[in-house]
């Protein structure tokens, strides 16, 4: 029987609602995200990828529609609650990385765990772990903003993955990587999707994503296209 | 919430005053010298009032002077007995004063009192004489009581003059005569600044070196008896005689703290404008005016903090600066005040002539001044940096990260 992590039915996002600038973002859109698989949504620049990532991942509250996680309703729950379901269950890979400048790249990997009670030096341990799983284990001391796009990348990654959230919600995760290196992070998320049941959901226009991908929602518009 | 989590937020904050670097400097420089101008003048405010006071506390409850078409003029003594006949009054005591050149351009104070009406009195500036001189004798001319920082002034003049009880020194008179005086005491004050540089002679003695006839006298010098109202004896007096002036503690001690605080007003504008300087750099550089700022809470957000953890940090880190730059600017204000003798600021808050004080500015550090300096640098900057990180923190992490 399929297990289903994430249920959304009827979002809506409406931007500057009421003003002369009105926009809808996504429209009327409806989803089911498999536990422990890896969903990604596809669509062109525009059609409201990162929108609805951002409402998965607690980031934002839809204007209409049900979100549930867990068969919990969780769009309308205090904001306390959806932080500390963030905190506690999803990792994020930003597009835009989001990386803290002049922040070493372990001291951008540990930042999920410094809101929690594990020690500095445990959570620097798992940083330093994650890095070595990203092959950045020789960069992992230096400033951000002296690695390269690709390696800012995967410190976004690393930091996503560190809490091991049930969910990995990834913008554009291959974005700045090369062929290797987009085989051998598809390959280790796969990995730990199996290994831990890490739900995974990735938007995306990468051909190498999608094939990887057990599930792909199309968005075009703001609505919900296609599902394969 | 555990320690551990405590903790982490402190170390991310602290590290965040570190990795702003050069924001945390400037914000600290501004408030050093803010805090260092703030608490000089208030050090040197506190001092000159605890002077004030002192001074006061050894002079007459009330002065009684005579104008003349708005200017200072002689009392005739008969105001002596019209002042006597009031209830209220203790004693009313003729002086006669005046400036004298001490020889070296600088200027001492000469005062004439009745020996024995002024001696009688507990407290009275000059007759807490030290160690082996004694006060006036009311048979004996020529004799002088001074101040301690007389005796400093001589002795660190250009040529240093050893003055003491049994020095003959010689005063110049109204007419240009030398006339020879004996020192009999040296007496202590509280105060450095308005009795510091006093002599003391008797009234005679006195008449005679300014050249005032012996009907007539400086002013009065009034106590009232304790428990009586001040104002209510002035005011009668004031009625009594139509061409007095008459000056209650109170009213020579606001007079005296308005043209002081003219001065400090302007210093207290020119703090207020470098406080604001950093205020609004504080205000700029945090999450309302940066964008970096304000995508890092948006960050911590997403990430699982909570906005009392945001909260946190940013109250860990402005109380770090905002303790970092009062501390270090009090402690540079002890220094410059207490240590240098507040160069330049002394001279143009007090007007004086301060060479006169060898024993120091009148110097007072307060809690008041020193609570005050910390809540003026800490309160400001938390609110500049907290406010604007609450409201980006109850925003939705996605609006404050993508600036929607």
């Amino acid at each position: 029987m399929t297990e289903y992590l994430i249920q959304a039915e009827g979002l809506w996002k409406t931007y500057g609602a009421g003003g002369p600038r009105q926009v809808d973002a996504l429209r009327n859109i409806s989803l089911e995200i498999e536990r422990g698989k890896c969903t990604a949504i596809a669509g062109p620049s525009g059609s409201g990828k990162t929108t609805l990532l951002s409402i998965l991942g607690l980031l934002a509250r839809p204007s209409r529609g049900r979100l549930s996680i867990d068969r919990e309703e969780v769009s309308q729950v205090s904001e306390v609650f959806r932080t500390r379901i963030r905190r506690e269950n999803i990792g994020f890979v930003f597009q835009a990385q989001y990386l803290i400048p002049r922040l070493t790249a372990v001291d951008n990997v540990v930042i999920p765990q410094l809101c929690t009670d594990v020690s500095r030096r445990e959570a620097g341990a798992a940083a330093q772990k994650i890095l070595v799983q990203l092959g950045l284990e020789s960069r992992a001391e230096f400033p951000v903003e002296q690695l390269s796009g690709g390696e800012q990348q995967r410190v976004s990654i690393a930091r996503g993955l560190i809490n091991s959230p049930r969910v990995l919600i990834a913008d554009e995760p291959s974005a700045s990587m090369d062929d290797v290196l987009i085989t051998e992070l598809l390959s280790l998320l796969r990995e730990m999707s199996n290994q831990r049941k890490m739900t995974v959901v990735v938007a995306s226009h990468d051909p190498r994503v999608l094939d990887w991908s057990d599930t792909i929602y199309s968005l075009r518009n703001g609505e919900l296209a296609e599902k394969r | 919430m555990g320690l551990r989590r405590h903790t982490n937020l402190a170390s991310y904050a602290l590290g965040s005053v570190v990795k702003y670097r050069s924001r945390s400097t400037i914000i600290v420089l501004g408030l050093i010298v803010s805090v260092t101008l703030l608490c000089s003048v208030e050090f040197i405010r506190d001092g000159v009032v605890l002077d004030l006071s002192a001074s006061l506390e050894e002079g007459p409850d009330i002065i009684i002077q005579r104008l003349e078409a708005g200017r200072q003029a002689l009392v005739p003594l008969s105001w002596k007995e019209t002042v006597s006949s009031i209830e209220e009054v203790r004693v009313s005591t003729p002086r006669v004063w005046g400036y004298m050149d001490a020889g070296n351009g600088k200027l001492l104070t000469v005062m004439g009192v009745n020996v024995t009406e002024y001696s009688d009195i507990f407290g009275a500036v000059g007759t807490t004489i030290l160690s082996t001189g004694r006060f006036l004798d009311a048979n004996m001319t020529g004799e002088l009581v001074i101040g301690q920082g007389i005796v400093d002034l001589m002795n660190s003049a250009a040529s240093p003059v050893t003055i003491g009880v049994g020095s003959e020194i010689q005063l110049i008179d109204y007419q240009g005569g030398l006339v020879p005086f004996e020192i009999v005491g040296v007496f202590s004050t509280e105060s450095k600044i308005h009795s510091y540089d006093m002599v003391l002679t008797d009234i005679v003695s006195a008449r005679g070196l300014f050249g005032v006839n012996v009907s007539a006298c400086t002013d009065l010098a009034v106590w009232i008896d304790a428990g009586s109202n001040t104002d209510s004896v002035a005011f009668i007096i004031d009625s009594s005689l139509p061409q007095s002036r008459v000056l209650t503690q109170e009213g020579i001690r606001s007079a005296s703290l308005r043209s002081y605080e003219s001065q400090a007003g302007l210093v207290g504008l020119l703090w207020t404008v470098i406080l604001m300087s950093v205020v609004l750099l504080a205000f700029a550089a945090s999450s309302a005016g940066s964008d970096e700022a304000r995508r890092e809470v948006g960050l911590l957000k997403a990430l699982g903090y909570d906005t009392m953890d945001v909260l946190e940090i940013r109250t860990i880190e402005s109380l770090v600066l905002g303790f970092i730059g009062a501390n270090i600017g009090i402690s540079t204000a002890i220094v410059f005040d207490f240590v240098f003798g507040a160069p330049l600021l002394a001279n143009y808050l007090l007007g004086w002539d301060l060479v006169l004080l060898n024993g120091g500015l009148p110097l007072v550090i307060s809690v008041e001044a020193v609570f005050g300096a910390y809540f003026v640098s800490v309160i400001p900057i938390l609110v500049a940096t907290v406010i604007p990180a609450w409201r980006n923190a109850i925003t939705e992490p996605d609006s404050v990260l993508r600036g929607l």
